[in-house]
């Protein structure tokens, strides 16, 4: 053997000894990421766990917590069991069937152990329109002060309609002026857009509450939209303008030469570049109008203006201690809406980085 | 198809004065190459003539009416940006169709016709692609058949070509050249590769810091370049540069002095740069003195470095193979008609005159 030879071996061990050990490193970090993330999201996971077994499973009126116990006894195995099949197996058929087992598995047992205590019955607010009433008693504090939930949850679907298409529609605009044309005062404007968002709005709500009632807006939909559009605005025009700074303006500029008029570039070749930015000012629109409570809570009052968020705080007020499962229900209806929003847009928004998508 | 004239057009931002005041005329059908280094005025120029940027004063005619006030959409102009311009979110397609969108054409007579300049600039493979997924090379030339695909009046290149490998670029430049012959669209080709003006263009425009250096022809920019600059700039390798003094007849150097005239009149006298193109430099028995310091093969030809009387002198021979070698004291000497003399106060050509050794 030449000493060519020689070290030519030496080296391939070594390279074989250093992949193992990557392979080993990689590993380890999968689970260590794996376990911190289940610890991390354990505290967020279990109340939202603790209200959604309840509201399928409260009776008596009190918290059940037998079934809470059960479901978990349940889910934690199977959980780790998939864990477990995605990290020590390789990757394929195998490993995929293994899984499926487990959730198999899993969902038998849990409709044995579970399956007799799950009922609807604290859903019954949902075609009930005096819930409270019922539960109470006509005598009950308040009783015959509740709306039915739908009242609620038509207002709040307005609200929340209501706040994305004017967020997004002026943000948009605005957010693509202040990124393309030079004006006087662009950069203080900048300036206060961010100043304004630092700004807690909890220290503006007697002099808002004086100005809705000077203005005659108290107690309407349309004067709390006003509120919480011209708050958000600050931050959904400054995001808008990262996503239209990233846009190169010379696309622009062909598409002029190419025999669009300013407004066709702006709607066919623009717009269409920000889109993902539009879809999360649109989502947060959303949301932060489905969950607003302050500003609901402060300046509506008549029970057919309620939105979800009074709704929640009143049955919770009214029936707490009386009825867990009723509250956990309403809890649940409530989440839902946003739950099902942020699935189906999630997988756009990870795309987005702070001022514009990635490649 | 469109006659260009640009009346003392000028551009600033503020105290940026991105081109001078610049009087120029374009004739219907001809195809011009503007050149000039790196932020010398090419893009804004080009820029002003397709309405994105409006002059600071001045006025731009197309065939004898002023644009200043028409918008970019009613030029009618084709333009390929230095940076393609495409958009991102069509396929090459529709990035092609664009234009037509917007000339009420039926969709299927659009389409057919982006497909058929698609086939012109060799990219009709790439249809269905997003421009991310194309090359450099290939995304330029898709902004090249935008640009062409509604059959402008005007066609306004901005360096088109920068970012094909050589053979791509070679057969890029003589298709583009054939099609305008063929098409008779006047054409404004923006490049910092003098070789490539020198090939395609009819008329070469130098531009310099926001100002017009000289307008003319391949041929006059070799033979009769307007300043230092325009020589320099022209011609690869570059023009040996001798500085020195005028006086009675001599041209007097550091170390030799040659003789100096002029076909106008008496000989000039003061500041003088005299310019030897490498290529007309002969290797002879007798010339100006020297010692060979370095030999770069360039391929086809052979560059001598040398060190000499005259100061450092760059010798190009037409040949592949090496008649000197490395250290050898040789002669050049040139023909007095083909040097070209600069005053060294203004930096321009003056006319006539020339050395001889
Ligand atoms: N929007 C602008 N604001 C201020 N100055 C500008 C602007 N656009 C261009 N300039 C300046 O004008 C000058 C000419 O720019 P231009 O883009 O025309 O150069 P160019 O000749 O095309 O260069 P290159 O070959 O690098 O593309 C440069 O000095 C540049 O800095
Ligand atoms: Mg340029």
């Amino acid at each position: 053997m030449s000493p060519a030879d020689a070290t030519h071996t030496v080296a391939q061990r070594d390279w074989q000894a250093a992949a193992r050990r990557s392979l080993w490193r990689r590993r380890l970090g999968m689970w260590s990421l794996v376990f911190f993330l289940i610890v991390v999201s354990l505290p967020i996971m279990l109340p939202y766990f603790w209200m959604l077994t309840i509201s399928v499973s409260a009776r008596t009126g009190g918290a059940d917590t037998i079934v809470l116990w059960k479901a978990c006894a349940v889910l934690v195995p199977a959980v780790i069991g998939v864990v477990l099949t995605r990290t020590m197996m390789p990757p394929g058929g195998q490993r995929n069937l293994a899984g499926l087992a487990v959730i198999a598995i899993a969902a038998i047992t849990g409709v044995v152990l579970i399956g007799p205590d799950l009922h609807a019955n604290n859903y019954r607010f949902l075609w009930n329109p005096n819930i409270v009433e019922e539960i109470r008693g006509s005598s009950g504090a308040g009783g015959d002060q509740f709306p039915w939930v739908w009242t609620a949850f038509t207002n709040s679907l307005i609200f929340a309609v209501a706040n994305t298409v004017v967020v997004l529609t002026v943000s948009t605009l605005a957010g693509y002026y202040i990124s393309r044309f030079a004006f006087a005062g662009r950069a203080t404007f900048l300036q206060s857009l961010l100043v304004l968002h630092a700004f807690p709005a909890m220290t503006l709500i007697i002099p808002i509450f004086l100005i809705m009632h000077w203005a005659g807006l108290l107690d309407t939909i349309s004067g709390v939209i006003l509120v919480v559009v011209t708050l958000e605005l600050p931050f959904s025009i400054f995001i808008m303008k990262g996503f239209f700074d990233a846009v190169p303006w010379d696309i622009e500029m062909s598409a002029m030469t190419d025999g669009a008029s300013r407004r066709q570039a702006f709607v066919q070749v623009i717009l269409p570049q920000v889109k993902v930015g539009m879809l999360a000012v649109g989502v947060f629109s959303f949301l932060k109008g489905w969950e607003e409570y302050v500003f609901v809570r402060t300046l509506l009052f008549e029970k057919s203006n309620w939105m979800m968020s009074l709704y929640l705080f009143w049955v919770s007020d009214d029936l707490m201690g009386v009825d867990y499962g009723i509250v956990a229900a309403v809890g649940v209806f409530y989440v839902l809406p946003s739950l099902l929003l942020y699935v189906t847009c999630q997988k756009y928004l990870v795309q987005m980085t702070i001022g514009g998508i990635k490649g | 198809m469109a006659r260009v004239e640009l009346k003392q057009v000028t551009k600033a931002w503020g105290d940026v004065v991105a081109v001078e005041p610049t009087d120029l005329v374009i004739e219907n059908g001809e195809f011009v190459a503007v050149l000039g280094p790196s932020g010398c005025g090419k893009s804004t120029t080009l820029f002003m003539l397709a309405g994105i940027y409006a002059p600071t004063s001045g006025a731009i005619l197309f065939d004898g009416h002023e644009m200043n006030a028409v918008e970019p959409k009613d030029r009618n102009i084709g333009i390929v940006f230095q940076s393609y311009a495409l958009y991102p979110h069509m396929n090459v397609r529709d990035n092609i169709a664009f234009p037509l969108k917007f000339q009420k054409l039926p969709k299927s007579e659009a389409i057919a016709r982006a497909e058929d300049v698609a086939r012109l600039v060799h990219v009709d493979e790439l249809l269905d692609r997003k421009p991310s997924q194309l090359s450099g090379g290939q995304q330029q030339r898709v902004a090249l058949a935008r640009a062409l695909v509604k059959q402008p009046n005007l066609l306004l290149l901005d360096e088109p070509l920068s970012n094909l490998d050589a053979t791509l670029r070679l057969t890029m430049r003589t298709e583009i050249k054939a099609l305008q012959k063929r098409t008779g669209i006047t054409t404004i080709l923006v490049t910092h590769d003098q070789l490539e003006a020198t090939t395609m263009a009819d008329r070469i425009i130098c531009m310099s810091r926001g100002r017009i250096e000289q307008i003319g022809t391949p041929e006059d920019f070799y033979s009769r370049p307007a300043s230092l600059f325009v020589a320099k700039f022209i011609g690869s390798p570059p023009l040996n540069l001798v500085e020195g003094t005028g006086r009675e007849g001599r041209f007097q150097t550091g170390g030799a002095s040659l003789r100096l005239g002029s076909d106008q009149g008496a000989p000039p006298e003061g500041g003088i740069v005299a310019g030897l193109r490498p290529e007309m430099l002969t290797f002879g028995p007798e010339g100006i003195a020297g010692e060979i310091v370095a030999i770069e093969p360039m391929g086809r030809e052979t560059l001598y470095i040398l060190d000499t009387d005259l100061g450092g002198l760059r010798v190009l021979e037409s040949r592949p193979d090496r008649t000197h070698t490395v250290g050898q004291k040789v002669h050049v000497s040139f023909d007095a008609a083909e040097t070209v003399l600069f005053d060294a106060a203004t930096e321009t050509r003056i006319a006539g005159a020339w050395v001889a050794v």
